[in-house]
Protein backbone atom coordinates (compact mmCIF):
# COMPACT_ATOMS: atom_id res chain seq x y z
CA UNK A 1 0.00 0.00 0.00
CA UNK A 2 1.25 3.45 -0.87
CA UNK A 3 1.90 4.99 2.20
CA UNK A 4 1.75 8.93 1.08
CA UNK A 5 -0.81 10.36 2.38
CA UNK A 6 -1.55 12.43 -0.10
CA UNK A 7 -0.72 11.66 -3.83
CA UNK A 8 -0.67 13.41 -7.56
CA UNK A 9 -2.96 12.33 -9.74
CA UNK A 10 -0.28 11.45 -11.76
CA UNK A 11 1.77 9.32 -9.11
CA UNK A 12 -1.80 7.32 -9.08
CA UNK A 13 -2.00 6.92 -12.93
CA UNK A 14 1.55 7.15 -14.40
CA UNK A 15 -0.31 5.69 -17.54
CA UNK A 16 -4.08 6.71 -18.21
CA UNK A 17 -6.25 3.21 -17.94
CA UNK A 18 -7.40 2.83 -21.16
CA UNK A 19 -10.42 0.65 -19.98
CA UNK A 20 -12.14 0.66 -16.40
CA UNK A 21 -14.40 -1.20 -14.12
CA UNK A 22 -17.21 1.09 -12.70
CA UNK A 23 -18.45 -0.61 -9.67
CA UNK A 24 -22.02 0.16 -9.32
CA UNK A 25 -23.42 2.43 -6.22
CA UNK A 26 -26.80 1.39 -5.32
CA UNK A 27 -27.36 4.61 -4.60
CA UNK A 28 -26.38 6.09 -7.21
CA UNK A 29 -28.15 3.64 -9.91
CA UNK A 30 -31.40 3.84 -7.65
CA UNK A 31 -31.78 7.00 -5.84
CA UNK A 32 -29.74 9.40 -8.63
CA UNK A 33 -29.66 6.94 -11.74
CA UNK A 34 -28.31 10.26 -13.77
CA UNK A 35 -24.86 9.80 -11.60
CA UNK A 36 -24.13 6.77 -13.02
CA UNK A 37 -24.96 7.95 -16.57
CA UNK A 38 -23.53 10.54 -16.04
CA UNK A 39 -19.75 9.01 -15.02
CA UNK A 40 -20.17 6.91 -17.90
CA UNK A 41 -20.72 9.58 -20.65
CA UNK A 42 -17.59 11.73 -19.24
CA UNK A 43 -15.44 8.56 -19.10
CA UNK A 44 -16.81 7.78 -22.80
CA UNK A 45 -15.64 11.25 -23.58
CA UNK A 46 -12.91 11.25 -22.19
CA UNK A 47 -12.26 8.09 -24.81
CA UNK A 48 -11.39 5.72 -21.22
CA UNK A 49 -13.65 1.93 -22.23
CA UNK A 50 -15.64 0.94 -19.42
CA UNK A 51 -16.91 -2.13 -18.08
CA UNK A 52 -19.80 -3.39 -15.39
CA UNK A 53 -20.72 -6.12 -14.55
CA UNK A 54 -24.24 -7.52 -13.36
CA UNK A 55 -22.99 -10.38 -11.33
CA UNK A 56 -21.28 -7.35 -8.88
CA UNK A 57 -24.01 -6.66 -5.77
CA UNK A 58 -23.71 -3.47 -3.18
CA UNK A 59 -20.78 -3.01 -1.27
CA UNK A 60 -22.38 -3.74 1.97
CA UNK A 61 -20.84 -1.59 4.32
CA UNK A 62 -24.19 -0.69 5.43
CA UNK A 63 -24.29 -3.60 7.91
CA UNK A 64 -21.41 -2.18 9.67
CA UNK A 65 -22.31 1.08 9.85
CA UNK A 66 -26.04 0.54 11.26
CA UNK A 67 -23.96 -2.69 13.45
CA UNK A 68 -26.43 -4.98 11.32
CA UNK A 69 -23.67 -7.99 11.84
CA UNK A 70 -20.52 -8.53 12.27
CA UNK A 71 -17.65 -8.03 9.68
CA UNK A 72 -17.55 -11.73 8.28
CA UNK A 73 -20.81 -10.90 5.87
CA UNK A 74 -19.30 -7.90 4.21
CA UNK A 75 -15.61 -9.45 4.33
CA UNK A 76 -17.10 -12.07 2.19
CA UNK A 77 -19.14 -9.83 -0.24
CA UNK A 78 -16.30 -8.01 -0.99
CA UNK A 79 -14.08 -10.38 -1.73
CA UNK A 80 -16.53 -11.56 -4.02
CA UNK A 81 -16.84 -8.32 -5.77
CA UNK A 82 -12.92 -7.84 -6.20
CA UNK A 83 -12.89 -11.53 -6.76
CA UNK A 84 -14.89 -10.61 -9.94
CA UNK A 85 -12.93 -7.39 -11.00
CA UNK A 86 -9.74 -9.22 -10.52
CA UNK A 87 -10.77 -11.96 -13.02
CA UNK A 88 -11.34 -9.09 -15.88
CA UNK A 89 -7.46 -7.90 -14.89
CA UNK A 90 -9.29 -4.17 -14.42
CA UNK A 91 -8.94 -2.24 -11.60
CA UNK A 92 -12.35 -0.89 -9.71
CA UNK A 93 -13.32 2.77 -10.13
CA UNK A 94 -16.13 3.82 -7.48
CA UNK A 95 -18.66 6.80 -8.03
CA UNK A 96 -19.67 6.87 -4.11
CA UNK A 97 -17.38 7.41 -1.39
CA UNK A 98 -18.67 4.81 0.52
CA UNK A 99 -18.41 1.88 -2.22
CA UNK A 100 -14.81 3.78 -1.68
CA UNK A 101 -14.15 3.28 2.10
CA UNK A 102 -15.80 -0.03 2.38
CA UNK A 103 -13.70 -1.65 -0.61
CA UNK A 104 -10.37 0.30 0.24
CA UNK A 105 -10.55 -0.50 4.47
CA UNK A 106 -12.38 -3.85 3.57
CA UNK A 107 -10.06 -5.23 1.36
CA UNK A 108 -6.86 -4.04 3.76
CA UNK A 109 -8.32 -6.05 6.41
CA UNK A 110 -8.91 -9.14 4.49
CA UNK A 111 -5.86 -8.76 2.86
CA UNK A 112 -3.86 -7.71 6.33
CA UNK A 113 -5.01 -10.82 7.83
CA UNK A 114 -4.64 -14.02 6.63
CA UNK A 115 -7.17 -15.51 8.24
CA UNK A 116 -9.43 -13.40 7.50
CA UNK A 117 -8.72 -13.80 3.66
CA UNK A 118 -8.85 -17.43 4.25
CA UNK A 119 -12.59 -17.32 5.35
CA UNK A 120 -13.72 -15.13 3.01
CA UNK A 121 -12.27 -16.83 -0.18
CA UNK A 122 -13.39 -20.43 1.76
CA UNK A 123 -16.99 -19.17 1.57
CA UNK A 124 -17.29 -18.34 -2.00
CA UNK A 125 -14.79 -20.64 -3.46
CA UNK A 126 -17.86 -22.85 -4.27
CA UNK A 127 -18.69 -20.71 -7.06
CA UNK A 128 -14.98 -20.09 -8.22
CA UNK A 129 -14.12 -17.43 -6.92
CA UNK A 130 -10.69 -16.35 -5.44
CA UNK A 131 -9.92 -12.69 -4.23
CA UNK A 132 -5.93 -12.52 -4.29
CA UNK A 133 -5.74 -7.99 -4.18
CA UNK A 134 -4.39 -7.33 -7.34
CA UNK A 135 -7.08 -4.91 -8.23
CA UNK A 136 -6.62 -1.72 -6.67
CA UNK A 137 -9.49 0.66 -5.77
CA UNK A 138 -10.33 4.03 -7.13
CA UNK A 139 -12.84 6.64 -7.15
CA UNK A 140 -13.55 8.20 -10.64
CA UNK A 141 -12.50 11.64 -9.34
CA UNK A 142 -9.06 10.61 -9.34
CA UNK A 143 -9.57 9.98 -13.09
CA UNK A 144 -11.17 13.85 -13.10
CA UNK A 145 -8.27 15.30 -11.68
CA UNK A 146 -5.38 13.11 -14.08
CA UNK A 147 -7.66 14.07 -17.04
CA UNK A 148 -8.19 17.79 -15.86
CA UNK A 149 -6.91 19.29 -19.04
CA UNK A 150 -8.71 17.12 -21.14
CA UNK A 151 -11.43 17.78 -19.79
CA UNK A 152 -10.91 21.62 -19.66
CA UNK A 153 -10.06 21.50 -23.57
CA UNK A 154 -13.42 19.73 -23.87
CA UNK A 155 -15.60 22.21 -22.16
CA UNK A 156 -18.47 23.53 -24.37
CA UNK A 157 -20.68 24.72 -21.86
CA UNK A 158 -18.59 27.18 -19.77
CA UNK A 159 -20.70 27.31 -16.24
CA UNK A 160 -20.31 31.08 -16.53
CA UNK A 161 -19.73 31.92 -13.35
CA UNK A 162 -21.64 29.73 -11.65
CA UNK A 163 -21.22 29.79 -7.98
CA UNK A 164 -20.41 26.29 -7.08
CA UNK A 165 -19.82 25.31 -3.39
CA UNK A 166 -18.06 21.88 -3.20
CA UNK A 167 -19.19 19.15 -1.01
CA UNK A 168 -16.05 16.57 -0.72
CA UNK A 169 -17.68 13.97 1.57
CA UNK A 170 -15.84 12.28 4.27
CA UNK A 171 -15.38 8.73 3.37
CA UNK A 172 -13.16 9.73 0.62
CA UNK A 173 -10.39 11.84 2.35
CA UNK A 174 -11.06 10.00 5.81
CA UNK A 175 -8.48 7.42 4.16
CA UNK A 176 -5.05 7.48 5.57
CA UNK A 177 -3.43 7.29 2.32
CA UNK A 178 -2.70 7.07 -0.98
CA UNK A 179 -5.32 9.96 -1.72
CA UNK A 180 -5.37 13.28 -3.65
CA UNK A 181 -5.25 15.44 -0.78
CA UNK A 182 -4.76 15.31 3.02
CA UNK A 183 -8.21 16.03 4.38
CA UNK A 184 -7.28 19.42 6.13
CA UNK A 185 -8.25 21.47 3.53
CA UNK A 186 -8.89 19.94 0.09
CA UNK A 187 -9.07 21.93 -3.03
CA UNK A 188 -8.89 19.68 -5.61
CA UNK A 189 -12.72 20.00 -6.49
CA UNK A 190 -12.47 23.65 -6.28
CA UNK A 191 -10.14 23.28 -9.23
CA UNK A 192 -12.22 20.76 -11.50
CA UNK A 193 -15.19 23.07 -10.58
CA UNK A 194 -12.92 26.36 -11.88
CA UNK A 195 -11.89 24.48 -14.99
CA UNK A 196 -14.95 24.04 -15.80
CA UNK A 197 -16.05 27.77 -15.86
CA UNK A 198 -17.72 28.00 -12.73
CA UNK A 199 -16.97 29.49 -9.78
CA UNK A 200 -16.02 27.72 -6.45
CA UNK A 201 -17.24 28.71 -3.14
CA UNK A 202 -15.55 28.52 0.13
CA UNK A 203 -18.14 28.29 2.04
CA UNK A 204 -17.49 28.12 6.29
CA UNK A 205 -19.26 24.41 6.88
CA UNK A 206 -17.67 23.16 3.23
CA UNK A 207 -16.05 20.16 5.08
CA UNK A 208 -19.01 19.70 7.42
CA UNK A 209 -20.23 15.88 7.33
CA UNK A 210 -23.67 15.54 5.69
CA UNK A 211 -24.87 13.56 8.48
CA UNK A 212 -26.20 10.89 6.91
CA UNK A 213 -24.54 7.63 6.01
CA UNK A 214 -27.27 4.70 5.28
CA UNK A 215 -28.52 4.95 8.80
CA UNK A 216 -31.06 7.43 8.73
CA UNK A 217 -33.80 6.93 10.91
CA UNK A 218 -31.93 3.84 12.89
CA UNK A 219 -28.48 4.93 13.98
CA UNK A 220 -28.93 8.32 12.95
CA UNK A 221 -31.61 10.40 14.76
CA UNK A 222 -33.06 13.26 13.14
CA UNK A 223 -32.74 15.62 16.31
CA UNK A 224 -28.93 15.65 15.52
CA UNK A 225 -28.64 15.20 11.64
CA UNK A 226 -31.55 18.32 10.77
CA UNK A 227 -29.69 20.71 13.04
CA UNK A 228 -26.28 19.31 11.39
CA UNK A 229 -27.55 20.21 8.25
CA UNK A 230 -29.47 23.38 8.72
CA UNK A 231 -25.90 24.15 9.89
CA UNK A 232 -24.00 23.95 6.60
CA UNK A 233 -26.95 24.53 4.40
CA UNK A 234 -27.15 27.93 6.01
CA UNK A 235 -23.28 28.88 5.54
CA UNK A 236 -23.67 27.80 1.90
CA UNK A 237 -26.78 29.81 1.35
CA UNK A 238 -25.60 32.81 3.14
CA UNK A 239 -22.26 32.47 1.04
CA UNK A 240 -24.04 32.75 -2.22
CA UNK A 241 -24.22 28.99 -3.12
CA UNK A 242 -26.06 28.44 -6.17
CA UNK A 243 -25.35 24.47 -7.18
CA UNK A 244 -23.58 22.05 -4.37
CA UNK A 245 -21.66 19.11 -6.08
CA UNK A 246 -20.64 15.88 -4.40
CA UNK A 247 -18.94 12.83 -5.32
CA UNK A 248 -21.31 10.42 -3.10
CA UNK A 249 -24.77 9.62 -3.31
CA UNK A 250 -25.33 9.21 0.04
CA UNK A 251 -24.09 13.04 0.70
CA UNK A 252 -26.33 13.59 -2.06
CA UNK A 253 -29.81 12.00 -0.60
CA UNK A 254 -29.16 13.84 2.48
CA UNK A 255 -28.50 17.17 1.11
CA UNK A 256 -30.93 17.43 -1.39
CA UNK A 257 -33.78 15.40 0.20
CA UNK A 258 -33.91 16.75 3.11
CA UNK A 259 -34.08 21.05 2.34
CA UNK A 260 -38.12 20.54 1.98
CA UNK A 261 -38.23 18.88 5.61
CA UNK A 262 -35.84 21.37 7.30
CA UNK A 263 -38.13 23.80 5.04
CA UNK A 264 -41.02 22.46 6.23
CA UNK A 265 -40.05 22.12 9.97
CA UNK A 266 -39.74 26.00 9.99
CA UNK A 267 -35.72 25.69 9.86
CA UNK A 268 -35.09 27.63 7.29
CA UNK A 269 -35.62 27.71 2.91
CA UNK A 270 -32.28 26.68 1.46
CA UNK A 271 -33.32 26.02 -2.32
CA UNK A 272 -29.82 24.62 -3.20
CA UNK A 273 -29.79 22.10 -5.75
CA UNK A 274 -27.23 19.13 -5.01
CA UNK A 275 -25.84 17.13 -7.87
CA UNK A 276 -22.69 14.61 -8.46
CA UNK A 277 -19.63 16.43 -9.50
CA UNK A 278 -19.68 13.71 -12.39
CA UNK A 279 -23.29 15.08 -13.71
CA UNK A 280 -21.82 18.92 -13.59
CA UNK A 281 -18.58 18.08 -16.10
CA UNK A 282 -20.86 15.57 -18.46
CA UNK A 283 -23.33 19.44 -18.20
CA UNK A 284 -20.20 21.04 -18.81
CA UNK A 285 -18.89 19.14 -21.49
CA UNK A 286 -21.88 18.79 -23.82
CA UNK A 287 -23.84 15.88 -22.33
CA UNK A 288 -27.10 16.29 -23.33
CA UNK A 289 -29.07 17.27 -19.93
CA UNK A 290 -32.08 14.40 -20.87
CA UNK A 291 -29.42 11.57 -20.07
CA UNK A 292 -28.47 13.89 -16.44
CA UNK A 293 -32.06 12.46 -14.55
CA UNK A 294 -31.93 16.06 -12.95
CA UNK A 295 -35.62 14.97 -12.59
CA UNK A 296 -34.40 12.74 -9.48
CA UNK A 297 -33.50 15.54 -7.52
CA UNK A 298 -35.75 16.79 -5.34
CA UNK A 299 -34.61 20.38 -5.40
CA UNK A 300 -34.95 21.30 -8.40
CA UNK A 301 -32.02 22.31 -11.20
CA UNK A 302 -33.92 24.60 -13.54
CA UNK A 303 -32.60 27.62 -11.87
CA UNK A 304 -29.39 26.21 -12.85
CA UNK A 305 -30.32 25.04 -15.94
CA UNK A 306 -31.62 28.19 -17.40
CA UNK A 307 -28.69 30.26 -16.35
CA UNK A 308 -26.36 27.82 -18.60
CA UNK A 309 -29.21 28.40 -21.49
CA UNK A 310 -30.71 25.10 -20.48
CA UNK A 311 -33.91 24.13 -20.57
CA UNK A 312 -35.09 21.22 -17.87
CA UNK A 313 -36.00 18.26 -19.80
CA UNK B 1 1.72 0.91 12.69
CA UNK B 2 -0.31 -1.80 14.66
CA UNK B 3 -2.90 -1.72 12.18
CA UNK B 4 -0.47 -2.94 9.17
CA UNK B 5 0.39 -6.00 11.86
CA UNK B 6 -1.19 -9.23 10.25
CA UNK B 7 -3.19 -11.52 13.04
CA UNK B 8 -1.99 -14.79 13.98
CA UNK B 9 -3.04 -16.07 10.37
CA UNK B 10 -4.98 -18.96 11.98
CA UNK B 11 -7.55 -16.12 13.02
CA UNK B 12 -10.78 -16.50 11.13
CA UNK B 13 -13.28 -14.64 12.61
CA UNK B 14 -13.13 -11.17 13.01
CA UNK B 15 -12.60 -10.11 17.07
CA UNK B 16 -14.92 -7.38 17.09
CA UNK B 17 -13.61 -6.22 20.63
CA UNK B 18 -10.02 -5.45 19.69
CA UNK B 19 -11.14 -3.40 16.31
CA UNK B 20 -8.63 -0.78 17.70
CA UNK B 21 -5.25 -2.13 18.10
CA UNK B 22 -3.93 1.06 18.69
CA UNK B 23 -5.70 2.51 21.00
CA UNK B 24 -3.28 2.91 23.87
CA UNK B 25 -1.17 5.37 21.52
CA UNK B 26 -4.13 8.31 21.97
CA UNK B 27 -2.04 11.15 23.07
CA UNK B 28 -5.39 12.79 23.95
CA UNK B 29 -4.81 15.60 22.36
CA UNK B 30 -8.14 16.04 21.43
CA UNK B 31 -8.60 16.77 18.12
CA UNK B 32 -11.02 14.16 17.33
CA UNK B 33 -13.19 16.16 19.89
CA UNK B 34 -12.32 19.12 18.23
CA UNK B 35 -13.19 18.07 14.56
CA UNK B 36 -16.35 16.05 15.77
CA UNK B 37 -19.55 17.40 14.00
CA UNK B 38 -21.35 15.95 16.85
CA UNK B 39 -19.49 16.54 19.84
CA UNK B 40 -20.06 20.03 18.40
CA UNK B 41 -24.04 19.71 18.83
CA UNK B 42 -24.14 17.53 21.73
CA UNK B 43 -21.21 17.79 23.68
CA UNK B 44 -21.62 15.08 26.17
CA UNK B 45 -20.37 12.89 23.14
CA UNK B 46 -16.98 13.16 23.34
CA UNK B 47 -15.01 10.75 21.67
CA UNK B 48 -11.67 11.68 23.67
CA UNK B 49 -13.44 11.03 26.99
CA UNK B 50 -14.35 7.66 25.60
CA UNK B 51 -11.15 6.48 24.63
CA UNK B 52 -10.23 7.57 28.08
CA UNK B 53 -13.04 5.71 29.17
CA UNK B 54 -12.01 2.40 27.45
CA UNK B 55 -8.09 2.60 28.37
CA UNK B 56 -9.35 2.99 32.11
CA UNK B 57 -11.61 0.13 32.17
CA UNK B 58 -15.00 2.02 32.14
CA UNK B 59 -16.27 1.30 28.85
CA UNK B 60 -19.97 -0.04 30.59
CA UNK B 61 -21.05 3.53 31.28
CA UNK B 62 -21.26 4.32 27.56
CA UNK B 63 -22.12 0.88 26.79
CA UNK B 64 -25.66 1.88 28.22
CA UNK B 65 -25.36 5.79 26.91
CA UNK B 66 -27.09 7.26 24.44
CA UNK B 67 -24.42 9.01 23.14
CA UNK B 68 -22.66 5.91 21.67
CA UNK B 69 -25.62 6.19 19.00
CA UNK B 70 -25.15 9.38 17.85
CA UNK B 71 -21.85 9.11 15.55
CA UNK B 72 -22.36 10.43 12.13
CA UNK B 73 -19.32 7.97 11.27
CA UNK B 74 -18.00 10.69 9.32
CA UNK B 75 -14.52 9.56 10.47
CA UNK B 76 -13.42 13.31 11.10
CA UNK B 77 -11.69 11.76 14.29
CA UNK B 78 -9.76 9.55 12.21
CA UNK B 79 -8.66 11.63 9.05
CA UNK B 80 -6.89 14.56 12.06
CA UNK B 81 -5.73 11.99 14.58
CA UNK B 82 -1.99 12.43 14.60
CA UNK B 83 -1.80 8.34 16.00
CA UNK B 84 -4.01 7.14 13.19
CA UNK B 85 -6.66 5.94 15.65
CA UNK B 86 -9.49 4.37 14.13
CA UNK B 87 -12.08 6.09 16.14
CA UNK B 88 -15.31 5.07 14.36
CA UNK B 89 -13.94 1.47 14.74
CA UNK B 90 -14.31 2.02 18.31
CA UNK B 91 -17.50 3.20 18.17
CA UNK B 92 -18.47 -0.16 16.08
CA UNK B 93 -17.15 -2.32 18.97
CA UNK B 94 -18.91 -0.29 21.69
CA UNK B 95 -22.42 -0.60 19.56
CA UNK B 96 -21.13 -4.35 19.17
CA UNK B 97 -20.60 -4.52 23.06
CA UNK B 98 -24.12 -2.44 23.80
CA UNK B 99 -26.32 -4.92 21.66
CA UNK B 100 -25.17 -7.78 23.27
CA UNK B 101 -25.96 -6.24 26.62
CA UNK B 102 -29.39 -5.53 25.22
CA UNK B 103 -28.58 -1.10 25.23
CA UNK B 104 -29.45 0.53 21.85
CA UNK B 105 -31.55 -2.42 20.18
CA UNK B 106 -34.57 0.14 19.01
CA UNK B 107 -31.62 1.43 16.53
CA UNK B 108 -31.35 -1.69 15.07
CA UNK B 109 -35.11 -2.89 15.22
CA UNK B 110 -36.05 -0.38 12.60
CA UNK B 111 -32.52 -1.80 10.45
CA UNK B 112 -34.20 -5.06 10.29
CA UNK B 113 -36.24 -4.50 7.39
CA UNK B 114 -34.11 -2.40 5.48
CA UNK B 115 -31.31 -5.46 5.57
CA UNK B 116 -33.55 -7.95 4.55
CA UNK B 117 -34.54 -6.01 1.43
CA UNK B 118 -31.20 -5.40 0.46
CA UNK B 119 -30.51 -9.09 0.88
CA UNK B 120 -33.28 -10.05 -2.07
CA UNK B 121 -32.24 -7.36 -3.87
CA UNK B 122 -28.04 -7.16 -3.20
CA UNK B 123 -28.81 -3.50 -3.97
CA UNK B 124 -29.39 -1.60 -0.77
CA UNK B 125 -32.23 1.88 -1.32
CA UNK B 126 -34.21 -0.39 -3.39
CA UNK B 127 -37.82 1.27 -2.37
CA UNK B 128 -41.37 -0.26 -2.53
CA UNK B 129 -43.83 -0.39 -5.74
CA UNK B 130 -44.35 3.33 -6.38
CA UNK B 131 -40.79 4.48 -5.99
CA UNK B 132 -39.79 1.45 -8.36
CA UNK B 133 -41.86 2.72 -11.14
CA UNK B 134 -40.88 6.60 -10.70
CA UNK B 135 -36.99 5.14 -10.56
CA UNK B 136 -37.62 2.94 -14.07
CA UNK B 137 -39.30 5.82 -15.53
CA UNK B 138 -36.30 8.55 -14.91
CA UNK B 139 -33.64 5.14 -15.85
CA UNK B 140 -35.50 4.30 -19.06
CA UNK B 141 -35.56 8.28 -19.55
CA UNK B 142 -31.84 8.83 -19.55
CA UNK B 143 -31.66 5.16 -21.90
CA UNK B 144 -30.77 3.28 -18.78
CA UNK B 145 -32.09 -0.43 -18.26
CA UNK B 146 -35.42 0.02 -16.50
CA UNK B 147 -33.48 -1.51 -12.91
CA UNK B 148 -29.63 -1.69 -12.32
CA UNK B 149 -28.57 -4.81 -13.88
CA UNK B 150 -28.19 -7.45 -10.77
CA UNK B 151 -27.92 -11.04 -12.33
CA UNK B 152 -30.16 -13.54 -11.14
CA UNK B 153 -26.94 -15.42 -9.95
CA UNK B 154 -25.78 -12.59 -8.16
CA UNK B 155 -28.74 -12.23 -5.91
CA UNK B 156 -28.89 -15.97 -5.12
CA UNK B 157 -25.07 -16.26 -3.97
CA UNK B 158 -25.29 -12.77 -1.98
CA UNK B 159 -28.43 -14.39 -0.21
CA UNK B 160 -26.88 -17.36 0.42
CA UNK B 161 -23.58 -15.73 2.32
CA UNK B 162 -26.08 -13.52 3.82
CA UNK B 163 -27.66 -16.61 5.48
CA UNK B 164 -23.91 -18.42 5.71
CA UNK B 165 -22.69 -15.33 7.58
CA UNK B 166 -25.79 -15.77 10.15
CA UNK B 167 -26.67 -12.14 9.57
CA UNK B 168 -30.45 -12.84 9.72
CA UNK B 169 -30.38 -15.14 12.70
CA UNK B 170 -28.12 -12.40 14.18
CA UNK B 171 -30.88 -9.59 13.89
CA UNK B 172 -34.29 -11.88 14.20
CA UNK B 173 -32.51 -12.33 17.78
CA UNK B 174 -32.72 -8.07 18.31
CA UNK B 175 -35.85 -7.46 19.16
CA UNK B 176 -37.23 -3.91 21.35
CA UNK B 177 -38.58 -6.19 23.88
CA UNK B 178 -35.89 -6.46 25.49
CA UNK B 179 -34.50 -3.09 25.09
CA UNK B 180 -32.87 -1.64 28.63
CA UNK B 181 -33.32 1.89 29.79
CA UNK B 182 -30.57 3.75 28.62
CA UNK B 183 -29.08 6.63 31.05
CA UNK B 184 -28.26 8.98 29.49
CA UNK B 185 -26.51 11.64 31.23
CA UNK B 186 -22.81 11.16 31.16
CA UNK B 187 -22.04 15.24 31.91
CA UNK B 188 -19.16 16.02 34.65
CA UNK B 189 -20.06 19.50 34.35
CA UNK B 190 -20.31 19.81 30.29
CA UNK B 191 -23.53 21.07 28.75
CA UNK B 192 -26.28 18.16 27.79
CA UNK B 193 -28.21 19.72 24.57
CA UNK B 194 -31.54 18.27 25.41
Amino acid sequence: MNKERAVKPEALFPDVPQTVFLFRSCTGSLEYPGTESAVREVLKKLGIGVEMDPDQTCCSGYLLTCSGHHPQFSLAVTARNLAIVEKKGLDTFVFCNGCFGYNRELSHILLSNPGYLAAANASIAKWGYEYKGKTRIFHVQELYLRLLDRIEAMVERPLKGLRVGAHYGCHYLAQQYGILDEGGYPTFHEKIIRALGGEPVFYPERQACCGYSVGRGFTHKESLVQPHLVKKLESARDSGVELMTTVCPGCNVALDREQPNLSRMGKGEFAIPVIDLGQLIALAIGVPAGKLGFEANTVSMRKVLNKLGLEEK
Amino acid sequence: MSRERPRDPGDKAVDVYSLVPNLRECLACGKCAGSCPVAALSPSYNPRQIIRDVLAGNEERWLASEEIWRCFWCANCYTVCPADIQFPLLMMQLRYRALEKGFGLKYIVPFKRFALRAREDALTFAPGEKGREKIMRIRKGIGANPWPEVSEKARAEYRELFELAGVAEWLDEITSGEEKPVCLRYVEGRIVDE
